[in-house]
């Protein structure tokens, strides 16, 4: 069963689809990986003694033994441990709460800044953007945020500054941007000094210089997801032929 | 046969169930004759809306039972059922008022109730009650599972989340009826209290392996519980 997988690996596959397999071949994801043993990731589910595909998309492996399904969409579900932009919607007693893109705003207590306490308050209103983890996230319990890593610093969350535009994109192109080797990165790296902040729900605020540089940037990352590497190398030489 | 003073009380309602009601029970009474005076049901006693209740007799004649309230010198209803008139020799005979012939099981404090998980939160788990002991309620009663009454040790350090998952069956303890806006209370705190049944995130029954884990028969994923342990009697093969 390993081999057939392996054969269809970078192939589209759509829910429904179904690999056989024995009973000792598969682990759970919580297992950590053995050699000879299989590790079904994200998209992929065990149902005794099949292999069914949950989500539709391209079939990826990495040695050597996991697969996973990666598909693009562009509706977020909240994940424990992922760092999120939010909107501040309403301010309610001691907690905020937040907008995350999913099916339920996110709770933020106002003690989960750095340098908060019960007398100095965070200087966050209604409307502001924030960059925050998760620390709660499961379909059964509300989602809650924290502005503070486990050491208690800020290391970059908090609220993002003024003059930024938010953009929404695709979970796809959001991972491409976070990826270790992302030549996405490097390609926007030559255009312009930008500041760019990625949120793992599909929004991205940028800020460059100027307002017509900070527009430039916003509509291109939105093109970009659609687009190949191709195409979008030969649209970013043609802008910067244009613009300088 | 009819009492006509019986007639007038209710006529002076306007409502046709009253009257409906009324001529059953006179139908019954003419057909059915009690042969000893234990315990005869004898007639509707309605409670109207909530300022008055019908006045039952005086203190003087009865003492007071469930259903039932005591105010200047006269014994009234409280609930619109049947008056259960029981005679215990020497005394006086104690009046209540039931909704059925039996009696309702409330749940009480100490009881041991089986409910159903509905939903979670970080500070307390929403359950509704639905059987009291063995006997299975006719209606769900609300009841809250908070976080320091999950379980007896490391209680700051519970999270709801490891414990319980809406859709569990578990098994706990009143430990107070709560007021009017409030639900029941209830603990876990035992070792033979907690989750008896619970579904995996496949959809299976799982397994408990220890007091806080339970297994998945098809996908073999561990969660987190906290897990009763059931006297060996209770279960069944």
């Amino acid at each position: 069963m390993f081999s057939v997988l392996k054969e269809r690996v970078g192939e589209i596959l759509l829910p429904g689809d179904e690999f056989c397999c024995g009973p000792q071949d598969t682990l759970p994801l919580t297992d950590s990986g053995k050699a000879g043993r299989l590790v079904a990731g994200p998209g992929l589910r065990r149902s005794g003694d099949r292999l069914l595909v949950s989500r539709s998309g391209v079939l990826r492996h990495k040695e050597p033994n996991k697969f996973w399904i990666e598909s693009q969409q562009r509706r977020y579900v909240p994940a424990k441990g992922e760092t999120v932009i939010g909107i501040v919607t309403t301010k309610s007693g001691d907690v905020f709460k937040v907008d995350i893109g999913g099916s339920e705003l996110a709770s933020l207590s106002f003690l989960a800044f750095e340098g908060a306490t019960k007398r100095n308050r965070p200087n966050v209103q209604v409307g502001d953007l924030l960059l925050a983890q998760l620390v709660v996230a499961n379909k059964d319990m509300e989602p809650e945020l924290v502005c503070i890593d486990g050491s208690g610093r800020a290391n970059g969350m908090g609220v993002l500054g003024t003059g930024g535009l938010l953009i929404k994109v695709s979970l796809g192109l959001v991972r491409r941007l976070l990826a270790p080797r992302s030549d996405l990165r490097a390609d926007l790296e030559q255009l312009f000094p930008c500041e760019l902040t990625v949120g793992m729900n599909g929004r991205v605020w940028v800020r460059a210089g100027a307002v017509q540089q900070t527009l430039v940037l916003a509509n291109l990352l939105q093109s970009c997801d659609a687009m190949t590497a191709a195409q979008r190398q030969q649209l970013f030489r043609r802008l910067q032929q244009g613009a300088f | 046969m009819f009492a006509l003073d019986d007639l007038s009380l209710v006529m002076s309602t306007k409502s046709w169930r009253l009257e409906v009601l009324l001529c059953i029970t006179l139908i019954c009474r003419y057909y059915y004759q009690p042969k000893e005076t234990l315990c005869s049901v004898e007639k509707i006693a309605l409670s109207l809306e909530s300022t008055t209740g019908e006045k039952l007799c005086s203190v003087e004649d009865c003492n007071q039972g469930t259903g039932v309230y005591q105010r200047h010198g006269y014994i009234y209803s409280s609930l619109a059922g049947y008056v259960m008139r029981k005679n215990e020799g020497e005394e006086l005979p104690v009046i209540s008022v039931v909704r059925e012939t039996e009696a309702l099981l409330l749940p009480d404090v100490g009881a041991i109730v089986t409910c159903k998980v509905t939903g979670i939160n970080s500070r307390f788990a929403k359950v509704h009650i639905l059987y009291v002991g063995s006997t299975p309620l006719k209606d769900r009663f609300r009841g809250t599972i908070r976080k320091e009454d999950v379980r007896e040790s490391e209680k700051d350090k519970v999270d709801i989340y490891k414990s319980f998952r809406p859709g569990d069956i578990v098994l706990a303890k009143v430990i107070s009826l709560g007021d009017v806006q409030s639900t029941y209370l209830l603990t876990t705190a035992e070792n033979e209290l907690g989750v008896v049944v619970a579904h995996s995130e496949a959809g299976a029954q799982m397994i408990p392996i220890s007091w806080r884990e339970m297994q998945c028969p098809q996908t073999n994923a561990k969660e987190f519980r906290k897990v009763a342990r059931v006297q060996p009697e209770y279960l069944e093969a």
